[in-house]
């Protein structure tokens, strides 16, 4: 993919989030491209660009690409790259600066993991816990398919033999720790 | 030889030690040289193979010059020079004083073997229980309590570990030579006196402290005590505080007014530990609290015996001091997590470790097998930066010999497999930035070693082996895995063990890395004056480099001696009148040392008397007892006066420790030394594997070797060759920072220096340059060392010159200098130092001249500086390295230029942060310290591109008010990038500026690059083949600032070697030429690698200069007439030689 004409080392492509994307990029600015983190990796097998190619997408300016990519998303915070690269880089935590970045533009095929965050700390956030059949249910209903849930049957339905999940209705729950939540997104917006 | 009064230390007897010895003991200074170690040589004693030869060719750091003064024998067996002392196993422990007058004092371990009688037979060996990993062997064998520090020692007696011994004494029972002594004597002269009223304490004390070898004597209660105390002394009292009658407080009172040198400790039961410590402000030296075992108190009492024994350490009266402690290897286990698994995974070894398995002398003896399981070694990867370039283990460094040794491991390895072997080298940038570097890692390549960028995180055994598995990116992006029979991890280097404690003792800092730190721009001296740093001990050089660093810091050395007037002669011994024999008949007297009866018993005397005197010269053979001790030694000198041989004949063991003792011999009854030789009837000892020692011995092969060495000696006269005098003043050519460091390193030495600059102003590049990449001013730099330059009384500054034709050899040299308005001169010198410099190769590639944003380094400084371009208005800028440089026909890494790139980008972020800066790269050669530059810059957000040698970057110029247009492929995302940039710097690399015919006119050559071809590019770095003839600064080869300094100093340093003499004298060993036979063919011009010979056509004879020939012996083996004779090796002699071999 030839990028003439167009200067592709260029921070300016995206103005709203150039601050937060300065940031992650100052972060992983010492980056050898020496590819341990690749090669430590457990989950690069299902990535779409390995660790390696995505820093330098990120070096680059070229943050688009990354957001484009599943890479970050399938990052399980195992710590093997942060705790193995050679230039002491956080890696990790320069991967959850993406995923925030990310989750704030709803990216369309990052839907399904954002949806699942979203409706898991909602389920928290009401209950100060989470209530799995609540959570299951009103994830499925957002994602719109009807499909989704039969390829969980089977596990629901193990988990529930052994008691592990039960049946439960959705309700507004307690409400206690909504405070909690306010209150670090007033501090966050705040930062 | 020591015609000089001044004295250096020189700390740490490795290659970089041993070349600042022999750089100051060949000038004339008494040299103490140390080493913690058993050994010399330091890490090079474990290493047989370096590039780019991939032999050792260590000896030819050898005297040259006068080489009767030391030893001339293989450098890694052992060193002897007059002028040069060596101690083994010695520390410093403490430095006082100022310049000129240091005190020293050194502590030497003691080996509790008599290395004057131990012969090296082995006997002690089997009988010693004790078993210990053998560090020669980086712990791939073992060894025992007594050992041998390095098996090819010379002379080579055993030594005991004392750390490892038991002291059972099974070795002293078995030393047929008596040479074993357990410290136990020391021990028997240190008396404790234990002072308690239970008896059961009193027994106990004397029975642990006398297994000890402790000498123990008891009392029951504090008037017994200091009755003891008044009838014998004591070092040591150990008594108890609660008691009858008279207390340990006051017993100890009382005691230290009678012997006040007497140490106490106090014995206390809890209760009273008050009292003790109190005790302790009235001359108490500890206190032990009760109920104690032997491990608390046993250690406690060697403490005490050892810091007494301290006390007596030796005292050395030194002018200056070079610390040349070298560096240690990372040790991989301290990784966090270790996850190359050394140490669990057997098949993963360090590159020591693989040296000694490559080692003739090591555990496998050379076979290509894994020591462990001696499985054939098939597939063998490196894995590159091991403790290097890795923040995350403190390294913010660059180990800079680890990419070499490497590749020349590979190489090896290939070589020893015949083909067979696959090398794979797993790297992030081949740093090969030395001259000969590059074209060697080519070679490498060409030959099949494989080179993969990436680097292994960590290794796991492959399933169901114990074979280590690498899990790595290959650069498309692909996870591959790969099982190899070996896995070597190149270490990187550390600061050396102790380096830290030597530089508090000697009150130095260390600098951020944990090395010594020196001087800004100097790198061998210190904040200290007299105190210099030598080798690697202050950075982290290769071989060549410490052997420069190590020269540089001898020079600066024999600059503070001279200054403190070291230089000042020294009483000289008159010359000893030798008895004239050369019209003599010869006659050899055969001394033959028994050694108790090890050598030869009573019976067998008679049968080599026969086989000797078989030959007519003998005069007579006799048989001396222990002819190393002094008795013998006289039996031998009352022989040869009664006798009156003229030549002598020892027949012993050792023959390198008598080369000393021979020259006292000649001046004791005045037969020269040249005409006596010795034999060694004990060794050697390293037969080949398999073959019986003793039944070599047995076979009559003494005496054989006996008759051989009567052969050689009887051919042997003394050489009629008159030493060439020496003109005392040196030319250097060039002006610049190398040529002006070198002038003044000689005149600061006391002999008038010509300076030849072709220009009108000193300088040379650092006109320029500004600063450093560590921002060291270089203006500064230049403005003193022309004010000195300008100010010194033995140096004239020819401006405006060039040296037009010259003529000579060493020691004297002519010189036709023109000056620019064409007035010409001749000098006579000595020696010549040529620091002629270089420049910025011309750019001819990425449409350099098209386009003024399109500049080389040094235009886009000189742009900046005029203001021609504006940071501010530098949104944009490529760098673009190795233009034109390593690839054909400029295939060499010019060094300079990345750090170079690195300084301008930072420049460049810190004039204008929201620049962008992308350097394109192929290796960054940010070797050493340099490498945290890289990170730095990095951090400041310059971004870096690798491209490749077949896929360079694309530039398109499409008008001159355009920005140029650079294309590059990034090797990650494996796509074009493409950059508009309002500046593009070309980093264009060193072309040296040494005219061909001006090398020529001296005798020197170039290499293909046009740089001065080194006589041997790691043990000789600065010297030309030729002798006399040196270089320094980028004449040499492509350096910075620091390292071309470094050069002049080394550069200055050789050439004293020559101008310290009013006469070079020549060597016995000599070519000699008989002219009656000779036909003026000339092959033995060619082939003299030395360039001693030279056809004088005037008297059309083929003259040899005896101070430049090494009596090698290639001109004698190529002349077809035996017109060439090596005096001491000539036909008649060898073949003589043979026939009694054979006989």
């Amino acid at each position: 993919m030839a990028l003439a004409e167009k200067t592709a080392i260029d921070l300016g492509t995206m103005p709203e989030e150039a601050a937060a994307l300065a940031e992650i990029r100052a972060m992983v600015q010492p980056c050898i491209q020496c590819g341990t983190c690749t090669g430590s990796c457990p989950n690069e097998f299902a990535m779409d660009l390995t660790p390696r190619h995505m820093w330098r997408l990120v070096l680059l300016g070229l943050a688009e690409e990354v957001l484009a990519s599943r890479t970050f998303s399938l990052c399980s915070a195992c710590y093997m790259c942060t705790l193995r690269c050679p230039r002491g880089l956080p890696l990790t935590e320069a991967i959850g600066r993406l995923k925030q970045l990310a989750a704030r533009r709803h990216l369309p095929h990052l839907r399904s993991g954002d949806l699942f965050y979203r409706n898991f700390i909602a389920s928290v956030r009401r209950h100060g816990r989470v209530r799995e059949m609540e959570f299951m249910g009103l994830y499925f209903a957002q994602m719109m398919n009807p499909w989704l849930p039969l390829r969980y049957a089977g596990m629901g339905g193990r988990l529930m033999r052994r008691g592990k999940v039960a049946l439960q209705l959705p309700s507004r729950g307690s409400g206690r720790l909504v405070k909690l939540f306010e209150k670090v997104a007033e501090m966050e917006n705040r930062s | 030889m020591k015609k000089k009064i001044g004295k250096a230390l020189v700390v740490g007897a490795g290659i970089a030690g041993i070349r600042s010895a022999l750089d100051l003991a060949e000038i004339g200074y008494g040299v103490v040289l140390i080493d913690k170690a058993e050994h010399i040589g330091g890490v090079l004693s474990q290493l047989d193979y370096q590039f780019p030869t991939n032999h050792c060719g260590m000896c030819r750091m050898l005297p040259l010059v006068e080489r009767d003064a030391g030893s001339q024998f293989c450098l890694r067996k052992g060193l002897f020079h007059e002028n040069i002392e060596i101690l083994l196993g010695t520390r410093v422990t403490a430095v006082a004083g100022e310049p000129g007058r240091f005190t020293v004092s050194l502590r030497t371990r003691p080996t509790w073997v008599d290395p004057q009688r131990c012969t090296g037979c082995g006997a002690c060996v089997p009988v010693c229980p004790v078993e210990v990993p053998d560090a020669f062997n980086a712990g791939l064998g073992r060894r025992k309590a007594i050992y041998l520090p390095v098996p090819h020692q010379v002379p080579n007696a055993y030594r005991i570990d004392p750390a490892a011994c038991t002291r059972c004494g099974a070795c002293v029972d078995a030393c047929p030579c008596g040479a074993i002594a357990l410290s136990t004597a020391e021990r028997k002269d240190f008396r404790i006196l234990v002072v308690d009223d239970e008896p059961i304490v009193r027994q106990s004390l004397e029975s642990w402290l006398e297994d000890e070898g402790f000498a123990v004597d008891t009392a029951a209660s504090a008037p017994e005590a200091l009755e003891a105390l008044e009838k014998s002394e004591y070092q040591l009292m150990l008594s108890d505080i609660k008691m009858a009658g008279m207390d340990g407080v006051e017993l100890l009172r009382q005691a230290k007014t009678a012997c006040p040198d007497l140490a106490v400790v106090l014995m206390t039961a809890y209760a009273t530990v008050e009292t003790a410590v109190e005790a302790m402000k009235i001359g108490a030296l500890d206190y032990l609290v009760k109920p104690f075992d032997p491990e608390t108190l046993v250690p406690m009492v060697m403490r005490v015996h050892e810091e007494l024994l301290a006390a007596k350490d030796r005292q050395v009266e030194v002018g200056a001091i070079v610390l040349a402690g070298g560096t240690d290897y990372f040790d991989p286990r301290q990784q966090a997590g270790n996850p190359y698994g050394y140490g669990r995974l057997p098949a993963v070894v360090t590159s020591l470790e693989f040296e000694r398995i490559v080692s003739g002398s090591g555990p496998t003896t050379g076979r290509l097998v894994r020591p462990h399981d001696g499985r054939p070694i098939r597939k063998i990867a490196w894995l590159q930066c091991v403790g290097s370039r890795d923040i995350q283990c403190g390294a913010d460094f660059c180990s800079s010999i680890c990419c070499m040794y490497a590749v020349k491991e590979a190489m090896l390895a290939r070589e020893k497999g015949a083909g067979e072997v696959e090398a794979a080298i797993f790297y992030m940038d081949m740093r090969c930035f030395g001259k000969p570097f590059q074209r060697y890692r080519d070679r490498a390549e060409a030959e099949g070693v494989r080179f993969e960028r990436g680097r292994i995180h960590s290794l796991a055994p492959a399933p169901g082996t114990a074979d280590p598995t690498l899990r790595f990116v290959a650069l498309d992006g692909t996870v591959r895995e790969e099982t190899f029979d070996l896995v070597v991890l190149a270490v990187g280097q550390r600061p050396a063990r102790g380096a830290a404690e030597l530089a508090q003792m000697v009150d130095l800092p260390l600098n951020p890395w944990g090395f010594l730190a020196t001087s800004p721009l100097s790198a061998v001296r210190t904040e200290r004056p007299g105190i210099v740093a030598g080798g690697s001990f202050a950075g982290l050089r290769d071989i060549g480099e410490s052997v420069i660093f190590a020269s540089a810091a001898a020079n600066e050395a024999s600059r503070v001696l001279h200054g403190t007037g070291g230089s000042l002669a020294a009483i000289e011994e008159a010359a000893t009148e030798f008895r004239d024999v050369s019209r003599q008949p010869p006659e050899v007297l055969v001394a033959v040392c028994t050694c108790g009866d090890r050598i030869l018993s009573q019976n067998d005397r008679r049968q080599w008397i026969d086989r000797l005197e078989r030959d007519p010269v003998v005069q007579e053979t006799i048989f001396i007892d222990r002819v190393c001790t002094a008795e013998g030694w006289q039996a031998l000198a009352d022989a040869i006066t009664a006798r009156r041989p003229n030549r002598v004949l020892i027949g012993a063991c050792h023959p390198y420790v008598f080369t000393r003792r021979l020259r006292e011999l000649g001046r004791a009854t005045r037969l020269h030394p040249a005409l006596m030789d010795v034999v060694d009837l004990l060794g050697p000892r390293m037969a080949a594997s398999g073959e019986n020692a003793e039944a070599v011995s047995s076979s009559g092969d003494l005496p054989r070797r006996l008759a051989m060495a009567v052969a050689r000696l009887q051919g042997t006269c003394l050489p009629q060759v008159e030493a060439t005098p020496v003109s005392r003043q040196a030319l250097v050519v060039g002006g610049g920072i190398a040529g002006m460091t070198a002038a003044l390193a000689i005149a600061d030495c006391g002999y008038p220096v010509d300076l030849v600059e072709a220009g009108d102003r000193l300088g040379g590049n650092l006109r320029w340059i500004g600063h450093t990449l560590d921002g060291h001013d270089l203006n500064a730099l230049l403005a003193e060392a022309i004010a000195r330059v300008g100010k010194h009384p033995k140096i004239t500054v020819h401006a405006n010159t060039r040296v037009r034709g010259a003529f000579g050899e060493v020691g004297h040299f002519y010189s036709t200098l023109e000056a620019a308005d064409g007035a010409a001169q001749t000098l006579e010198h000595g020696v010549v130092v040529l620091a002629t410099g270089g420049g910025e190769a011309a750019a001819s590639a990425y449409g350099f001249g098209s386009h003024p944003a399109i500049v080389t380094q040094k235009g886009f400084q000189e742009a900046l500086a005029e203001g021609r371009f504006d940071p501010a208005a530098l949104n944009t800028v490529v760098m673009i390295q190795c233009v034109g440089s390593r690839e054909e026909p400029r295939n060499f890494c010019s060094r300079v230029c990345c750090p170079t790139t690195l300084k301008q980008a930072l420049a460049l972020k810190r004039d204008n942060p929201e620049a962008t800066v992308v350097v394109l790269y192929r290796d960054l050669m940010t070797y050493g310290f340099a490498e945290t530059w890289f990170t730095r810059a990095r951090r400041a957000g310059v971004i870096f591109v690798a491209y490749r040698l077949d896929d360079k970057p694309k530039v398109e110029v499409a008008g001159p008010d355009r920005p140029v247009t650079v294309t590059v492929t990034d090797a990650v995302l494996g796509r074009p990038l493409t950059v508009a940039a309002d500046a593009v710097v070309l980093a264009t690399g060193i072309a040296p500026g040494l005219p061909a015919d001006l090398a020529a006119a001296y005798g020197a050559t170039l290499d293909q690059d046009g740089f001065l071809a080194e006589a041997e590019s790691k043990w000789r770095p600065v010297d030309s083949l030729r002798e006399g003839v040196f270089a320094c600064g980028l004449a040499l080869g492509p350096r910075n600032v620091e390292e071309s300094v470094a050069t002049a100093g080394a550069a200055a340093q050789r050439a004293l070697r020559i101008l310290e003499r009013e006469r070079l004298p020549a060597a016995h060993l000599t070519a000699v030429v008989r002219h009656s036979l000779c036909a003026r063919c000339g092959r033995c011009i060619e082939a003299c690698p030395y360039e001693a010979r030279r056809l004088d056509e005037e008297l059309d004879r083929v003259l040899v200069n005896p101070a430049m020939c090494q009596g090698c012996g290639a001109c004698e083996a190529v002349c077809p007439n035996g017109a060439a004779v090596l005096n001491g090796l000539s036909m008649p002699q060898v073949f003589g030689m043979l026939d009694q071999a054979l006989a």
